[in-house]
C-alpha cells in the first residue's frame, strides 16, 4: 500500500442524464476511480452555487457538476441556466485563487457511461498533483 | 452645475401638492463633514436638503425598508415616495424595478447628474488633509473640489479624492428620473475595470494570498449586507433564524439542521459568505460601492462584485441597471453562451 493522496470529488449529477450515465458505467462494469461521491440532483440547473461552495467548505478536493447535453434537458432549459451560473461560479473561484482544475462541469448523457468514466479519470488525474484542497476547507 | 435651490424648489412643490408622502434626500450632519440621509415630510423642512460631494450614500436602500414598512401598515399611504438619486443609485432603482420589487408608480425620482465629477471618498480626504478638519467641500466649475478648512480654502483636483467607483463610473447620469437636475455629460473613461485588472494580473497564489488576507479580517458584522439595496431577501442563508429553538428542540434535531455557513468569522466561513454575496449580486450589483464604504475592516469588497460585473459583460454581454424590461442575468440564457469550459 502506498500513501498516495486520493482526492475526494463531489459530483452533482442530474437525475435524467448524468446519473443514468454513471449507472450505465456501473452496470456495464466499467472501471473508474472510486474517488467520486455522487449526489443525484433533479437537474444541473438546480445546483445552487451554495452547494458548490459548501462542498469545498466541507473538504471536497474537487467538485463536478454534470448535466444533460444542451437541448436534451428533461426540463428543456435547466442545463442552459446551469451553464451560465456555473461559468460565473468558475470565474469567481478562479478569481480568489482556487485552482481552476478543482471545479469542473461536464455534459454526460444517459448513454455515455464511457464518457463518464473518462471525465472522472481525467478529473482525478488532474487534481492528484494539486494535493488536498485546504484553502476553502473548514478546520475541524 | 446642479443648483441645490432647484432641487429645493421642486421638493417644496411636490410636497405642497401632496404628490409624495415624503422625500428621501441628503442633509447636513450635526457632526462632521459628511452628509446624512434626510427624510423630509413637510415643505418647511425642505430647506435642510443639500447637494454636495459628501452625498455619497445610496438612498435606494430606504425603498426596500419603505416597502416592508408599508406591508405592515393597516391603511398605508399609497402616495409615492420622493427619492434623490445619483446616476449609480438610479441603476439600483432600475434593478429593483426589473425584479418587480418596487413599482414605478410608488416612487418619484429626483435625478441628479454628477456631470463631470462624483462624490468624494472620506478616507482619501482625511489622508489628503493630514489630520486637518474639513468644514465644507464644494464642487468647482472645473474638475476640482474646493475644500474649506480652518486655514482657509484650498483647491484639490477631483481625481485625488473622488470615490473609487466614481473614477470608474460609466453612467453618471440618472437612467430613470421624473425630474432631472444637471446635464448629461459624457465622461472620458478608457477602462471601467482598471482597478480590478490590477488584481487579476496577479498570479494565482498571490491572488489567494490577497483574498485570504482581506477576508480573514472580516468580522461578519453584515454591514455590507445591511447597506446593500439588492440584499433584500427576507431571510439570509447565513443566519438560520427560520429554525426557532424552542424548549422542545432536541439536541439531535439541532444537529441535523442544515448549517450552510457557521457563524464564526474564520477563513473558510468568511469565504462562503462572501462567495454567496458575490454570486447573488452577479448581474445585479450596480457598483454603488456602499459595501466597501461601510466595511469597518476596509475589505475591498467592491472587487468581488466588480469581477462578476466584468464576467457578465464579457461572457454574456450583460449590463445591470439600464433596462428594467430585460430578464435578469441568471434567469435567461442564449444559445451561444460560452461552454468551452465544459467537458
Amino acid at each position: 500500500m502506498t500513501d498516495e493522496f486520493e482526492p475526494r470529488i463531489v459530483a452533482f449529477l442530474c437525475k435524467w442524464c448524468s446519473s443514468a450515465g454513471s449507472d450505465l458505467a456501473g452496470v456495464s462494469r466499467m472501471e473508474y476511480p472510486s474517488n467520486v461521491l455522487p449526489i443525484t440532483v433533479m437537474c444541473s440547473g438546480s445546483v445552487s452555487p451554495l452547494y458548490i461552495f459548501s462542498a469545498f467548505n466541507k473538504g471536497a478536493d474537487g467538485v463536478l457538476v454534470s448535466g444533460c447535453h444542451p437541448g436534451d434537458c428533461h426540463y428543456l432549459k435547466g442545463n442552459y441556466y446551469a451553464r451560465r451560473r456555473i461559468a460565473l461560479v468558475k470565474k469567481l473561484l478562479e478569481f480568489i485563487g482556487l485552482e481552476p482544475q478543482r471545479f469542473q462541469m461536464s455534459w454526460v448523457s444517459a448513454a455515455e457511461g464511457k464518457k463518464y468514466t473518462q471525465v472522472i479519470k481525467d478529473f482525478v488525474k488532474e487534481i492528484k498533483p494539486l494535493g488536498p484542497q485546504t484553502k476553502l476547507r473548514r478546520n475541524q | 452645475m446642479v443648483k441645490v435651490e432647484d432641487i429645493k424648489k421642486e421638493a417644496k412643490r411636490i410636497l405642497k401638492e401632496g404628490k409624495v408622502k415624503y422625500i428621501i434626500g441628503y442633509k447636513k450632519s450635526t457632526n462632521g463633514l459628511m452628509s446624512v440621509p434626510a427624510f423630509i415630510e413637510s415643505p418647511e423642512d425642505v430647506e435642510n436638503l443639500i447637494w454636495d460631494p459628501t452625498c455619497v450614500y445610496n438612498l435606494t436602500r430606504f425603498l426596500v425598508d419603505e416597502k416592508r414598512r408599508k406591508a405592515r401598515e393597516k391603511n398605508p399611504d399609497e402616495r409615492p415616495v420622493g427619492i434623490v438619486v445619483k446616476g449609480c443609485d438610479s441603476r439600483a432603482i432600475i434593478v429593483l424595478l426589473q425584479e418587480k420589487f418596487i413599482n414605478r408608480e410608488n416612487i418619484y425620482v429626483l435625478g441628479i447628474s454628477c456631470e463631470t465629477t462624483g462624490v468624494l471618498d472620506e478616507k482619501k480626504l482625511l489622508k489628503k488633509l493630514n489630520g486637518k478638519k474639513a468644514e465644507k467641500v464644494e464642487y468647482d466649475e472645473k474638475d476640482n473640489f474646493i475644500i474649506t478648512t480652518l486655514d482657509g480654502k484650498s483647491k484639490v483636483p477631483a481625481d485625488e479624492i473622488l470615490a473609487e467607483r466614481c473614477l470608474e463610473c460609466r453612467a453618471n447620469f440618472p437612467v430613470i428620473n421624473d425630474i432631472l437636475f444637471g446635464e448629461k455629460v459624457d465622461r472620458k473613461l478608457d477602462n471601467r475595470f482598471k482597478s480590478l485588472e490590477k488584481i487579476e494580473s496577479l498570479s494565482k497564489e498571490k491572488r489567494w494570498g490577497f483574498w485570504k488576507e482581506q477576508l480573514d479580517k472580516c468580522i461578519r458584522c453584515y454591514a455590507c449586507r445591511s447597506v446593500c439595496p439588492m440584499c433584500y431577501c427576507d431571510e439570509c442563508v447565513v443566519d438560520t433564524i427560520n429554525f426557532a429553538v424552542t424548549a422542545d428542540t432536541t439536541a439531535e434535531e439541532k444537529a441535523q439542521r442544515i448549517k450552510w455557513v457557521e457563524k464564526s468569522p474564520t477563513t473558510s466561513e468568511n469565504f462562503v459568505y462572501h462567495f454567496v454575496r458575490a454570486i447573488h449580486l452577479a448581474g445585479r450589483c450596480i457598483d454603488c460601492g456602499e459595501c466597501e464604504r461601510v466595511c469597518p475592516m476596509d475589505i475591498p469588497l467592491r472587487f468581488l462584485n466588480k469581477k462578476m460585473e466584468k464576467e457578465a459583460k464579457e461572457l454574456f454581454d450583460y449590463d445591470a441597471g439600464f433596462d428594467p424590461d430585460q430578464p435578469s442575468l441568471v434567469s435567461c440564457f442564449k444559445d451561444e453562451d460560452p461552454e468551452d469550459f465544459i467537458r
